[in-house]
């Protein structure tokens, strides 16, 4: 019986080395991916920083109910979850289509101008898109100037609920449309010419090959990009908000992160926030896993 | 993200009160000292009361060197030196009060970490989790009381009484025995820090604006929405253009508000958001739900619709705020004694015909409008249970005070203690800040303008002898150039007796204010309430201000009370019940 270990094989001698080499990473992740997994203790305590993880009194439940009993809490969770999914929703079908135009210009020059100027606002942070949007939309904005130039009457964006809020999702699809649409593009690009040129030799106009190649070449990466984004689902974009809300606008888009921050201001509540923080992630696993499931059981399709 | 975010709000904070602090107090909290001469601190120094302790003095003397040289360690939340001189290369290590102390006294200061301002809290809490604590720190209210709870600090009732240098008690006790007793419980000093009491509310005008339209100082509410509706309309600066405001606001008009607000306003109605003030019955009434608060929104939500208050005032923040002020779009501000330092003085520089004069807050009966004052402590310095030598601490404080004499600060002096010479105040804690420093400096600095003096002259145990010396160098530069606007922020804020602390102090001397009775610790339900409670009054008010129904102020009152603001009353009232004697 000839013995094969793997440690003397060839095979060995080119792989060993390479697994050598992720120990670091690995154990970094370990320390920093997994190991502060720990402080979910703190969700389950009355936690003092002076007594730390291990001698803070454990108070159970306690917590959430002190969460879900807030006052506002329903509200706030219903504005979390309606401008998440039209965030995301948006944040998919725009791309989807922006890709699926941008493909159809003849290559060259003004695709790369288009695509650059597209992905361009993705770079910039709230902070400073933020103050030029209440610019844009104020009294005095460009906005303003051509509605009353058109003779109708200014509207203050900022301070009307049902603007609010469809500003505040446009403006998140607008700045993040670039990202999704590059991934959308090298979805097309990576498409066998070939089925192409079979299918202009069947017949097929533009149009029917978008339907019948160019989308189902593209569905992998659709589910898995839907998958993913469904985990944030609780994720309203906190920043972005707290640039731009304001106290009339609390009855419209005060999400769970501007929530939870105001009440850290307060005083330092670490518990509840882990609690808060606990609560979206175990509501983003759920989500992610229920997409999973049903991309194999209605397309067969495996992402990971 | 969340936590980035955080961090630049609060960095914000905290830049702008660095700003506010830079401009309030000149020099920071130096203070003249008049503990025992330490004129050459090569040597030991004199005690104080040589004569009056004939046993062993030296071993109470509030500067005292040590035979053996004897550590203390601090953690650092470091800043960079604020002023543009300060000696190249100087560390928090080799900063020129770490020499001077360790010549005088043999103490070793050594840091046992030092990290950026902005991330102090939370490695500060993280040494708090893991027990690593220092030998002495300044920490808020609330973790004081959480050391206490958890017996982690040292009773300083003794090595106080022995050790404290008599400036360093007139600087503790400068405010009747507030701060000593706010830190005593059962008898027992677990701490030393100092109090400071809230500005009084004023307003500031255009004058030149008045004269345009011939209209006179406005003293009753009445005329003041008179002359504030005039300035929306009558075109008070005269460029033919429709393009001014009566009042400036922004969106933290009542909550957190610290200036371009409307606290004043509810104040003319007897109305104290925030305060908590001593009923008829002698309990502790709630001020944000005083019957006031409705006829204060009504009036704001008619100047609202009027147009007198910014349109979007409640989209733009302080900042922004000021930014209207500055360009010559608004011509009365509610505010405190520091206005003129800022924004005002910028307004001067864009517009040289623009003449801001501070006015009292306008009143609706006829009675003065009294603004309410309240009561909060400085961080406290607390000293490690575990460190055996706690008057060490007490000593460090004594040292400062006596640093801030004014042969150390005055820069002609050949003992002259500056940032030039690596001396960076900034870095050396505890620094205990003298209340009165703002009321001391006017008295000495008017006193020698109206005499005519060329010199300030001030003894030697003056304890605000830096803000002093500053004040009299800018007042005497706008009074020679009153185009010198940066001078005149500096005069008209804190030395002209009608500007803003001249004014704020006739408010104080006539006693037209009311006192928040409540200075204790956040109560268990405001700390679960309090974020929720705050949402629903910034709502509530900003959309009546706006124009929604005013009734919808009653229905306010009842779910205020409902959310916990019963609960809230009821606990502060226990506070007053054990903390009234």
């Amino acid at each position: 019986m000839i013995k094969h270990s793997y440690l003397g094989s060839k095979k060995a001698k080119v792989e060993l080395p390479l697994h050598l080499m992720l120990i670091p990473g690995v154990i970094v992740t370990l320390i920093y991916a997994y190991g502060p997994i720990f402080g979910i203790v703190m969700a389950f305590q009355k936690f003092q920083p002076a007594s730390g993880f291990f001698h803070s009194k454990f108070v159970g439940w306690r917590n959430f109910e002190y969460i879900f009993n807030l006052p506002d809490f329903t509200q706030v969770i219903w504005n979390t979850f309606f401008i998440a999914v039209m965030k995301i929703s948006l944040g998919l079908a725009i791309p989807l289509l922006l890709a699926l135009l941008l493909n159809e210009i003849v290559r060259g020059w003004f695709q790369r101008i288009v695509q650059t100027s597209i992905f361009m606002p993705f770079f910039l942070s709230w902070a400073v898109l933020g103050g030029v949007m209440i610019e844009v939309f104020s009294l005095n904005g460009p906005v303003n100037s051509i509605i009353s130039g058109l003779g109708l009457e200014p509207i203050m964006f900022m301070a009307k609920n049902n603007w609010f809020v469809s500003i505040i999702i446009g403006s998140d699809v607008w700045k993040g449309m670039g990202y999704n649409m590059i991934i959308f593009l090298a979805a097309i690009v990576g498409i066998n010419a070939s089925l192409y040129e079979a299918a202009e030799v069947d017949g097929a106009g533009r149009w029917k090959q978008m339907l019948n190649i160019t989308l189902p070449g593209m569905a992998p990466i659709i589910i898995l990009l839907c998958t993913l984004s469904l985990g944030s689902v609780l994720n309203a974009g906190f920043d972005q908000i707290l640039v731009l809300y304001n106290p009339v606008v609390y009855e419209s888009s005060d999400i769970i992160d501007t929530f939870v921050y105001r009440l850290g201001l307060f005083d330092q509540q670490y518990a509840p926030a882990a609690a808060v923080g606990l609560f979206k992630s175990v509501i983003s696993v759920a989500m992610v896993s229920i997409s999973y499931y049903l991309a194999y059981r209605f397309s067969k399709y495996r992402i990971f | 993200m969340a936590r980035k975010s955080v961090n630049l709000v609060v960095g914000t904070v905290l830049t702008l009160s660095m700003v506010l602090a830079a401009c309030s107090n000149g020099n920071d909290n130096k203070q003249g000292s008049e503990s025992p001469s330490a004129s050459a601190p090569a040597s030991a120094p004199a005690s104080s009361q040589p004569s009056a302790e004939p046993v062993d003095s030296t071993n109470y003397d509030p500067l005292g060197k040590y035979e053996e040289p004897l550590t203390i360690t601090q953690v650092l939340s470091y800043r960079p030196p604020e002023d543009p001189d300060t000696l190249k290369g100087v560390t928090p290590e080799t900063n020129g009060y770490l020499k001077d102390l360790k010549e005088m006294t043999n103490i070793d200061v050594k840091y046992l970490w030092s990290v950026p301002q902005d991330q102090f809290q939370q490695k500060f809490s993280l040494a708090i989790a893991s027990g690593d604590l220092p030998d002495v720190m300044m920490v808020d209210q609330q973790t004081f009381e959480k050391f206490k709870e958890q017996d982690l600090i040292a009773d300083l009732t003794d090595v106080y009484e022995k050790y404290a240098s008599p400036t360093m008690k007139k600087v503790v006790e400068s405010d009747g025995g507030l701060a000593l007793q706010a830190t005593t419980s059962d008898g027992k000093l677990m701490g030393v820090t100092t109090s400071y009491q809230s500005p009084v509310q004023m307003g500031y005008i255009r004058a030149d604006w008045l004269k345009n339209l011939n209209l006179q100082v406005p003293t009753t509410m009445e005329e003041f929405e008179q002359v504030a509706e005039a300035f929306v309309k009558n075109d008070p600066d005269k460029n033919g253009k429709n393009d001014t405001y009566g009042i400036s606001m922004n969106k933290n008009f009542l909550i957190n508000a610290w200036g371009f607000d409307a606290r004043g306003i509810f104040y003319a109605y007897d109305s104290y958001p925030g305060g908590w003030l001593k009923g008829d019955d002698g309990k502790l009434l709630a001020g944000d739900i005083q019957p006031g608060t409705k006829d204060a929104l009504a009036k704001l939500q008619s100047w609202y619709s009027k147009g007198i208050l910014d349109k979007e005032f409640a989209l733009k923040d302080e900042n922004k705020a000021s930014e209207d002020i500055v360009a010559g779009k608004v011509g009365i501000t509610l505010g405190e004694w520091w206005v003129p330092n800022w924004p005002l003085n910028l307004n001067k520089d864009k517009d040289p015909k623009a003449d801001w004069i501070a006015i009292p807050l306008p009143t609706v009966n006829g009675e003065p409008t009294k603004t309410l004052i309240s009561q909060t402590l400085n961080e406290i310095m607390v000293v490690n249970k575990k460190y055996k030598n706690p008057e060490a601490a007490i000593k460090l404080a004594n040292f400062y005070l006596e640093m801030q004499k004014p042969k150390y600060i005055d820069k002609s002096s050949p003992d002259y203690r500056g940032p030039n010479k690596g001396y960076v105040y900034l870095w050396f804690m505890p620094r205990l800040i003298y209340r009165n420093f703002l009321n001391d400096a006017f008295n000495a600095v008017n006193t020698a303008l109206d005499a005519k003096q060329e010199k300030l002259d001030i003894p030697d145990d003056f304890l605000a002898a830096g803000d002093a010396a500053l004040f009299f160098t800018e007042s005497k530069k706008y009074l020679a150039n009153p185009r010198d606007n940066v001078a005149w922020g500096i005069y008209f804020s804190r030395v002209a007796k009608d500007g803003g602390f001249g004014l704020s102090k006739k408010v104080l001397d006539s006693n037209t204010f009311v006192e928040n009775e409540f200075f204790g610790v956040q109560t268990p339900t405001q700390v679960e309430r309090g974020a929720s409670l705050n949402k629903l009054i910034a709502e509530t008010f900003t959309k009546i201000i706006m124009g929604a129904p005013l009734d919808d102020y009653d229905s306010f009152v009842s779910s205020w009370k409902k959310l916990g603001g019963d609960d809230i009353t009821e606990e502060v009232n226990e506070w007053y019940a054990k903390n009234q004697g």
